[in-house]
């Protein structure tokens, strides 16, 4: 039984805004968002802590990524770098990628199994098993009297799954992740299924932009007439569609449902129309979800795909698109999905490619100082909004500005500034 | 020399050789995309896909153009839901000038008479808002070349990233 492993970061709770980011004035209207925020250096540390640490669920995973014991992936939560594991015991983990000695990262690649012999430290050889227990030291002779290797575990993270998705957490006040979801379970669950899913693979790329931006971009129906041009090529419409933001005033989640245009009503401008076909649905509905802060989960078409966020600079965030069948498809179905996925939701695919070329540019131009102005379908407060509404991003922000300790009505919020 | 019935390897080395030096001068050249195509036969494959994803089997690629149909849409999705070749002002994408640098390249014979070629690689983009050309990809091509009499093209072309991270978006094939 291993005592339990000190905590890596204090947690951030702030009461106030530190000095440092008192600079960042915030407008009175909750639809102007300061262009700085994408930017500063200073304001990026915090965020690390105060949102990645903070009280949420990061989505790093899911379940049928690490099917077996040992089995484990890679990512970060905020600057935290983790190994997500499926312990020798059967049960999901995050373990962070540092050794509890010296520091030392314990896995350098994307993905592995250490079910034989764990994971052991190239520095002065400490080994540690699936739990992130310490199991070995090498020459342990002059140590401290009082040293043992029950104190000197991996820090783990909380976790829990949903559906298979598996979510972590470094906060000690964040509720359950039932609670936290809320209703964005009902997405979830259509997209999810019953959690048996198949991992056929991730694409992993780096965005020019901050992740904020990546983020509202996903909230934001507004642009996708106006940028997505080749849905008009092929001439498909979203309809019947709606953004909810489930447990609006205690979160920031995005839900987006609609229907698509069945294939055999579009102008086929494409060869192989298949990249627009729905064949494992019996409609065309799909969702676009985001968990607060920055899991995204989808299953437009046939494509079910889960994204995981890792910022890495103000200016730089690697998106990772893990791609996912159904244990119970077909040779036929999975194929489907496999040559659909990638091409429609993929980095390389119809659509990704314009949003990364916007948000650079807003990324290039955010130095200008001013605001950035959200209009569309804001002149209703709360949930629904339409599907071609902007308005959702004033949520992402009221959850954020919240985790930071930033003034919901404007300023800066260091008139009692602490820190 | 070409002998009644036999197959001169020699020259389908230079063929294959030439064919891909052909590829190179035509995805480095945006304005010459529309030759991309012919490049490849009728039942062609043009894939790229991450090292990572290669060696654990796993099926998603980043690009899986699996048809010649799928080959032929590429270009549509370049030109028509892209807007490339047309007014700046219509492009959905930040301009980028690629450029291919390749070699060594190494040419095998199958029994079928189809080459093997394979070839080191690496893709820059010039970008008009930087100050020096980004790195955009690193790796391997994995290429199979069949004839026609003289002619050749390829039946499969694999492109096989180092990196599991892709570094940026891109817009013409790699």
């Amino acid at each position: 039984m291993n005592s339990r492993p000190k905590s890596p970061v204090t947690r951030a709770s702030p009461r106030g805004v530190p000095k440092v980011l008192q600079r960042i004035r915030w407008p009175e209207e909750d639809n102007k968002i300061p262009r700085e925020i994408f930017t500063d250096p200073d304001l990026f540390r915090a965020e690390m802590d105060a949102v990645f640490t903070g009280p949420v669920w990061v989505l790093v995973g899911h379940e049928s990524e690490i099917p077996q014991p040992g089995d484990f992936k890679t990512l970060s939560i905020g600057a935290i770098p983790v190994i997500v594991i499926r312990g020798a015991n059967g049960r999901v983990g995050v373990l962070v990628n540092a050794c509890a000695h010296r520091g030392t990262r314990l896995v350098e690649g994307p993905s592995g199994n250490v079910l034989r012999g764990g994971f052991r430290c190239i520095y002065h050889m400490w080994t540690y098993d699936t739990e992130g227990r310490l199991i070995a030291v090498s020459l342990p002779d002059d140590f401290p009297a009082e040293f043992r290797k029950e104190d000197y575990g991996l820090p783990r993270a909380r976790v829990e799954t949903y559906k298979g998705a598996i979510f972590a957490t470094f906060n000690d006040e964040v509720p359950p992740l039932l609670d936290y979801l809320a209703e964005l379970t009902g997405g979830l669950d259509r997209v999810l299924g019953d959690g048996a899913l198949r991992y056929l693979g991730s694409i992993k790329v780096i965005f020019r932009t901050n992740w904020k931006l990546y983020v509202e971009n996903i909230y934001d129906g507004y642009h996708v007439t106006a940028l997505h041009t080749g849905f008009q090529v092929v001439r498909l419409r979203s309809h019947g569609g709606e953004r909810l933001v489930p447990n609006y005033e205690r979160n920031g989640h995005l839900w987006g449902r609609s229907k698509s245009t069945p294939v055999n009503e579009l102008t086929p401008a494409l060869r192989d129309m298949s990249l627009f076909d729905t064949r494992t649905k019996p409609t065309t509905d799909h969702n676009m979800m985001v968990v607060f802060p920055s899991g995204v989960v989808t299953d437009y078409f046939d494509t079910i795909q889960l994204r995981y966020v890792v910022p890495l600079e103000p200016a730089r965030t690697q998106i990772e698109f893990a791609f996912f069948g159904r244990t119970t498809d077909t040779e036929e179905a999975l194929w489907h999905r496999v040559r659909q996925g990638p091409e429609v939701l993929g980095p390389a695919g119809a659509i990704t490619l314009e949003d990364a070329a916007a948000l650079e540019r807003v990324q290039l131009s955010a130095t200008a100082r001013g605001e950035n102005v959200v209009l569309k379908g804001t002149a209703k407060r709360f949930p629904p909004y339409r599907h071609v509404d902007e308005a959702p991003i004033r949520h992402f922000y009221h959850a954020y500005r919240r985790l930071l300790g930033f003034p919901l009505n404007g300023g800066t919020g260091g008139a009692r500034g602490t820190r | 020399m070409a002998l009644a019935g036999r197959v001169d390897l020699g020259e389908r080395r230079q063929a294959a050789l030439d064919l891909l030096t052909q590829y190179i001068r035509i995805v480095d050249d945006p304005r010459r995309i529309e030759e991309w195509p012919a490049l490849f036969s009728d039942d062609a494959e043009y894939i790229v896909i991450t090292r990572e994803n290669h060696e654990r089997n796993l099926p998603i690629a980043v690009i899986r153009d699996d048809s010649k149909d799928r080959i032929a849409d590429r270009l549509t999705i370049i030109r028509e839901f892209w807007g490339a070749g047309g007014r700046a002002a219509d492009r959905h994408y930040n301009d980028a000038w690629p450029r291919h640098v390749v070699g060594p390249v190494w040419v095998e014979f199958n029994e079928s008479g189809d080459a093997l070629v394979g070839a080191n690689f690496v893709v820059y983009q010039s970008v008009q808002v930087d100050v020096a050309p980004r790195l955009l990809a690193v790796g391997e091509y994995q290429d199979v070349v069949e004839f026609s009499g003289a002619t050749a093209k390829f039946k499969s072309k694999k492109v096989i990233l180092d990196t599991s991270v892709l570094q940026d978006v891109f817009v013409y094939p790699l």
